[in-house]
């Protein structure tokens, strides 16, 4: 028989599971945010008693729609491994609580997490500009910003157990691997011959960098994946795209032009000169600009497996978002940033 | 990209299915499903631009034609259908062959490819990129 329980309903059954000595348990502020284009992310607070007291907590519960945009490529139980392990470490990030791969519980794999009270406003929105902008000038969260980054680069990811998320071999193994994962996803994606994207591959290929150093990588480390309190890096979120590699990998991210849609400053709050001077001052690190810049490039090509994966989902019928198909006119504009990085 | 007509019946059926059910006013829920009957029209009306195409086969003769008289460079071009599969196989091919090719005729070969990708991205942000006005 159908399951008549909607979605809030379920969610509400199976956190009661977990929590057996809350009293009279009932969720509020129930919502699914527009965010999130590999999973469905469900915002809540739950409410109980406990010892005769009223109790209140906030959790984000990230489902599997099954045809997001990094296809096989994401896995929500390494992304709960990954939170898991970071929970002990400087950096900032959400407490995990629990993972279900049983698709009989909510309709796919899922994890719930704490929801970190703060705030993410948008970067490439006109208000989200002017709350990063305005941010900048008072200074603090340009320095949480670099901060929260470098806690990632100056862990210790071998003692926090992330070494399960593979390891490059010494030298061009990590850059390789990267344009590997990426050309994966192209290919389960391409519904056309794409002959820039083959130049930019096999330039890529030719041309991959050494990694002198290895260090824990977020992969995506901008505005709009940081929750913002106080003019401060609560949390760092998004954990899908992390890897083990060269932290230039993420400088690079900061640094591209890809992150900041015509604002000055990187990823719309940070000087450039400050996040230089500031990154390697905190990190021991000398950021090398020419590795950043090839970098720069691979997210030019990833971007590209992105928009040809979220727009061949929408052709291909197996996932109805009208934002998905918008990415099909995001593919030439990508490639064209790319080709005149490589100079045609 | 996808093509025109299947974007804009999809645009007509989440029209019709997703926003207009959503919308409680009356006359802006009216007029979402008549975006969609309209869209429908238009569907039947629109054909894909013909130009593009051209301009891209023409890109593409000029390109195989010029690198089949390059020394050393004409042994590795297809002898079969001039279209963008075959570029990106020329492509790989290209840097599978560098070292033997040498850094010269690479290059002179390389130079041309990436002359003519600039002309076949360009034929594509016609559509996608800030309009031709």
């Amino acid at each position: 028989m159908a399951d008549a329980r909607t979605t809030q309903e379920k969610i509400a059954d199976y956190i009661k599971t977990k929590m057996p000595g809350a009293r009279d348990l009932a969720l509020s502020d129930f919502v699914q945010t527009a965010g999130g284009w590999s999973h469905e992310i469900f915002i809540f607070y739950a409410n109980w008693t406990e010892n005769g007291r009223a109790m209140r907590q906030g959790f984000c519960l990230r489902r599997d729609p099954g045809a997001g945009l990094l296809r096989e490529l994401s896995s929500l139980a390494e992304q709960f491994r990954v939170i898991k392990a970071l929970e002990h470490t400087a950096a900032p990030t959400p407490k995990g609580y629990w993972y279900e791969a049983d698709p009989s519980l909510l309709g796919g794999p899922f994890f719930v997490m704490e929801k970190v009270e703060g705030e993410v406003p948008n970067p490439w929105s006109r208000a989200g500009k002017q709350f990063y902008g305005e941010a900048a000038k008072r200074g603090k969260l340009p320095r949480s910003f670099v901060e929260a980054l470098a806690s990632l680069h100056n862990l210790d990811w071998k003692a926090a157990g992330l070494d399960f998320i593979g390891v490059p071999r010494p030298g061009k193994d990590f850059a390789l691997r990267e344009i590997a994962k990426w050309e994966t996803l192209i290919s389960q994606s391409l519904r056309k011959p794409e002959p820039v994207l083959t130049e930019v591959l096999m330039w890529l290929k030719a041309n991959a960098p050494e990694a002198p150093r290895l260090a824990f990588v977020h992969g995506a480390y901008r505005t709009g994946n940081l929750i913002v309190k106080d003019d401060a890096i609560a949390a760092i979120i998004d954990w899908e795209l992390q890897v083990i590699g060269d932290p230039m990998y993420d400088v690079a991210y900061v640094l591209s032009d890809l992150n900041r849609e015509g604002s000055p400053l990187l990823s719309c709050v940070v000087e450039r000169d400050f996040f230089l001077d500031y990154y390697q001052q905190i990190t021991g690190l000398t950021i090398d600009l020419e590795v950043c810049r090839y970098y720069e490039i691979l997210y030019m090509m990833r971007s590209t497996a992105f928009w040809l994966s979220a727009s061949g989902l929408f052709a291909e019928g197996r996932n109805k978002d009208l934002r998905l198909a918008r990415t099909t006119y995001s593919v030439p504009v990508v490639l064209d940033m790319a080709a005149r990085a490589l100079g045609f | 990209m996808i093509p025109a007509k299947q974007l804009l019946g999809e645009i007509a059926e989440s029209l019709r299915k997703v926003i207009a059910p959503a919308i409680a006013e009356p006359f802006p829920k009216a007029q979402a499903f008549m975006a969609a009957v309209i869209l429908e029209f238009v569907a039947r009306q629109v054909e894909e631009r013909s130009d593009i195409a051209d301009e891209k086969r023409e890109a593409l003769g000029d390109l195989f034609g010029s690198l089949s008289r390059l020394d050393r460079v004409n042994g590795i071009v297809g002898k079969g259908a001039v279209d963008e599969a075959e570029l990106c196989r020329l492509i790989e091919r290209l840097y599978g062959e560098r070292k033997r090719l040498g850094e010269e005729a690479f290059g002179a070969a390389n130079g041309a490819v990436r002359e003519t990708l600039r002309k076949l991205l360009d034929q594509e942000l016609k559509v996608a990129g800030k309009g031709e006005g």
